[in-house]
């Protein structure tokens, strides 16, 4: 993304005398005293364009007396610009942004659940994804990785059935504390507090929220009164692993973010670090990577169609659509050897050549697609009940967009064309050409209509890719081995002493990152996928944040369900496609 | 009059037994189809073309655990069952399957009850199986449960209003609510009612999907938003039950009411020798019973609001309409 111009910058120097300006290649960030942080995040807002949230997250340095930095990042939609602003708290307190930007909410949530950073003036600062009485923050750079050793603690189902004596789990295993019936009790009583007839639990093992979310209705009737979301179920702690890891050994852990689209998701990472190491990718690579990244567009998207249908009572669409996901998921088979969580990236480029005969399968699917994507049209776009499900349900105005920090379908549902893909083209997605579906009135039907049309387009950059890689000679390189950080592939290791040994110095003692700071994101199917990576010259990151889209994209739910029912509540939900493997991280 | 009493035990025999069966096997039915639509095979392991399916089914039901839940009114819990099942049995005593005839002498008529008023029990029954659900969504003492009892509740409400209204002008062109009186008036005259009274058979389509609780209509269950509604806390044969009384008897028995107000019932060309009218009949139904069956895996799903909606203020102004001119024109060609 093209960072904060210079010009911009002088403009506020003058204006900030004591501002401090951080210029790396892929991060500007400025420094701002407390005192003035939010008079000075006002007037970016609202005198020079830096409208758009992006993320907000904190760096614990315990050297420093003040320890905690609050990170945020924002976008400027009319200049394409980014920038990071950063302070340093004050007695472990941070200004709440969510006046300015209301998206800022789950994410202060967030800050303040993992570094016990307090932000004054939320209107209900509680844990993001532990739950109320856990007494620990586990990104705090003194949270041991392993966790604090436990008493031993009976299972809840040992609990529900009176048992005293030592349950038959081995406990000096378990470390990290589980939450008891009480504590979730306080949990979901912390947030909600009962306004209308009952409080409907909705999750977190539901069949309508993809995943396991907990929703809290407050519902009058049918009609939501208020609604709050319980996230954490599937919270691993990917940003504090990450810490413990090497680059590389962090790939496969991305795949289990977003697990439907594990492609896309090793893309946006790898390509943070890329730009960390200054890594270049050779082009065989490049477009490998665009065309399996669109390939898992259309399968992600094919889930998103199957279930939200299925959600909304087409039971038939699902099946239609897993008929066309089984295929592509047996062309990442048969090059990732693994359908799922791939881990086919590489950094500095993907780990096999193109198994024989790829393309032309890949070809093959494309030409037939084109017809069942008029199936699926078909079967709901002109459906009269699917029109009175989605239409008019759950709009998101634009400035909604920007406020609460949206991205991917869902911000281009509401049309604002805010594409990564194109705001900052990453892989090969400058070379090849595509347009950018956006709605108009930003509801559930235009969000439906703009991923139909994605899979349109994702199929237009496949088919150029599959043209591409098909006048490439079978020898062009697929991975940059010449570069320190970049593993060579197996069947060089094998035969070649060089390649061996580099491989095993960078197993054993990771890829030598110098100091600087990373934020780069990939356009997902869910929305933005970003990484920020602070790094202090180690083969680790010193903080690795996940700018995750699908929370993002999700935190607007409580806002626009208001006085909708749970019938509307599911066709919302459906629009806004989260995954939990994501969200929670 | 013993002999009277035997044959009458009979019917009900056949019949019991007929319903029940076709109950089951209207689900290895349902799945096939399902498969087919949904481009996979359906049942195929157990037996022939998984045609054990069923019993296989009935097994794991019967053996499973049943829990009642917590804080459960248990009385009530079990005549939820017992009012779910009973009326859309009953549904079937005014069903005529096919015309009368004479064995020993004796004359038999294919139907339980040749009642006088054979319509008006199949919508008591209708209004009374309500109470199943309902009871079933409040004596199970679970949110999920309630919400769809209550929104089976909102909508049988409005659709009897709406499928009363529908066959009225049946009745009244036919002169009687003996459903075989009306058989006997189609075939007298030639003619189908369907061809009279268009507009009141797409209302009683309508109606039969929102009774039975088959997709578009089918918000008491909406599996997504209500894990299956009512009957979320009844577990083994009482959780099968539902389905069974719901899905399967009562769009049988509404089929073939709509086969008899608007097909001629059993009429049709003699062509299966003696038993022709008999799989006329059956083959009407399961014409209707497929139809069902194909919307149901096509269609997604109304919203409560809107279901109720389109029963008060499209389908019942429409339904009140065809009474009227019905009314007029047999007034005027009488």
């Amino acid at each position: 993304m093209p960072w904060i111009s210079k010009e911009r910058e002088e403009r506020i120097k003058n204006r900030y005398k004591d501002v401090n300006v951080t210029r790396y290649e892929h991060a500007v960030s400025f420094e701002v005293n407390i005192d003035i942080f939010k008079d000075f995040l006002k007037y970016l807002r609202d005198e020079e364009g830096f409208k758009h949230f992006v993320d907000l997250t904190c760096i614990d340095f315990p050297e420093r007396e003040e320890r905690f930095q609050g990170v945020y990042i924002l976008y400027n939609p009319d200049h394409n610009e980014r920038v990071i602003v950063k302070t340093w708290a004050n007695n472990g307190r941070l200004p709440t942004v969510t006046d300015l930007w209301p998206g800022a909410k789950w994410g202060e949530r967030e800050a303040y659940d993992m570094f016990g950073v307090e932000f004054e003036g939320h209107e209900n600062l509680r844990r993001m994804f532990l739950w109320e009485g856990y007494p620990h923050f586990p990104l705090r750079k003194d949270f041991p990785l392993e966790g604090y050793k436990e008493e031993e603690l009976p299972s809840l189902t040992e609990v529900l059935a009176g048992r005293e004596d030592p349950p038959s789990h081995d406990f000096e295993l378990v470390h990290t504390k589980i939450a008891t019936l009480e504590d979730i009790e306080r949990t979901e009583r912390a947030r909600l507090k009962k306004k209308a007839q009952l409080v409907l639990n909705w999750g977190p093992l539901h069949p309508g929220t993809h995943g396991t979310i907990w929703f809290l209705f407050d519902l009058e009737g049918e009609e939501v009164v208020q609604c709050d979301v319980i996230l954490g179920q599937l919270h691993r702690g990917m940003e504090k692993i990450a810490e413990h890891l090497h680059y590389f050994q962090f790939l496969p852990y991305t795949d289990r973010m977003d697990y439907i689209s594990a492609i896309c998701n090793e893309l946006s990472y790898v390509q943070a670090v890329e730009k960390l190491l200054e890594i270049e990718v050779p082009e065989k690579a490049r477009y490998i990577r665009t065309m399996f990244a669109e390939l898992q567009r259309i399968n992600s998207h094919l889930l998103w169609l199957g279930t939200g249908a299925l959600d909304l009572g087409a039971l038939t669409v699902f099946l239609y659509a897993f008929r066309e996901r089984e295929k592509i998921m047996d062309i990442i088979e048969g090059n990732a050897g693994y359908r799922l969580t791939t881990a086919f990236l590489r950094i500095g480029g993907v780990h096999y050549d193109l198994a024989e005969g790829t393309l032309d399968v890949v070809k093959a699917f494309v030409k037939d697609f084109y017809g069942r994507l008029k199936e699926y049209h078909s079967l709901l776009t002109r459906n009269r009940i699917w029109l009175r499900r989605t239409k008019d349900k759950g709009i998101i105005t634009k400035e909604d967009v920007h406020a609460y920090g949206l991205s991917g379908p869902v911000a281009r549902g509401s049309g604002v064309p805010y594409d990564i893909r194109k705001l900052e083209p990453y892989a090969a997605y400058d070379e090849v050409d595509f347009d950018i579906p956006v709605g108009e009135v930003g509801d559930v039907y235009d969000r439906y209509l703009v991923r139909m049309e994605e899979m349109v387009q994702s199929l237009r950059i496949i088919e150029q890719c599959v043209e591409k890689l098909e006048k490439l000679p079978k020898s062009a390189p697929y991975i940059n081995k010449k570069h320190p950080a970049v593993m060579a592939p197996k069947q060089d290791v094998f035969n070649d002493l060089e390649d061996m040994v580099k491989n095993f110095r960078i197993v054993v003692h990771g890829e030598e990152a110098p100091p600087g700071e990373v934020f780069s994101s990939a356009e997902n199917p869910r929305g933005e996928l970003g990484f920020f990576i602070h790094s202090k010259g180690d083969s680790r990151p010193y903080r690795l944040r996940i700018r995750s889209g699908a929370l993002y994209n999700l935190s607007i739910f409580p806002k626009l369900i208001q006085g909708g029912s749970i019938a509307d509540a599911i066709a919302l939900l459906g629009s806004l496609d989260p995954v939990v493997g994501e969200t929670d991280r | 009059m013993i002999i009277d009493v035997i044959i009458a035990l009979g019917k009900i025999a056949v019949v019991l037994l007929v319903g029940l069966g076709l109950g089951a096997y209207l689900t290895w039915v349902e799945r096939k189809v399902a498969g087919h639509i949904q481009a996979r095979m359906g049942p195929s392991v157990v037996g022939p073309f998984g045609l054990f399916q069923p019993i296989a089914d009935g097994v794991k039901l019967l053996t499973k655990e049943s829990i009642i839940p917590r804080g459960a009114d248990v009385p009530v819990y079990y005549l939820a069952l017992i009012l779910a099942l009973v009326p859309s049995l009953l549904i079937f005593s005014v069903i005529p399957f096919g015309p009368s005839f004479t064995i020993f002498g004796k004359e038999i008529k294919p139907i339980i009850s040749d009642v006088n008023i054979g319509l008006l029990i199949v919508f008591a029954m209708g209004s009374i199986a309500v109470y199943g659900t309902i009871f079933a969504g409040w004596a199970s003492n679970s949110k999920y449960a309630f919400i769809g009892s209550l929104r089976k509740a909102a909508v049988i409400v409005s659709y009897e209003v709406v499928l009363g209204f529908a066959v009225l002008g049946v009745i009244l062109i036919a002169g009687s609510l003996s459903t075989v009186e009306i058989v006997n008036s189609q075939i007298e005259k030639g003619i189908w009612y369907i061809v009279y009274q268009p507009v009141a058979f797409i209302l009683y389509l309508f109606c039969m999907l929102a009774e039975s609780g088959r997709v578009p209509f089918d918000i008491q269950e909406a599996e997504a938003e209500l894990v299956t509604g009512y009957n979320v806390e009844y577990g083994g044969m009482r959780f099968g039950l539902f389905p069974l009384a719901e899905w399967y008897l009562n769009v049988v028995g509404l089929s073939a009411i709509a086969v008899v107000l608007f097909f001629g019932g059993w009429s049709g060309p003699n062509i299966f020798g003696p038993l022709s009218p008999y799989i006329w009949f059956l083959v009407k139904t399961f014409a209707l019973v497929f139809f069902t069956l194909w919307l149901h895996w096509t269609l997604p799903r109304f919203q409560a609001k809107d279901i109720t909606d389109i029963a008060w203020k499209i389908l019942l102004p429409i339904a009140l309409l065809n009474v009227v001119v019905t009314a007029f024109v047999v007034y005027l060609f009488s």
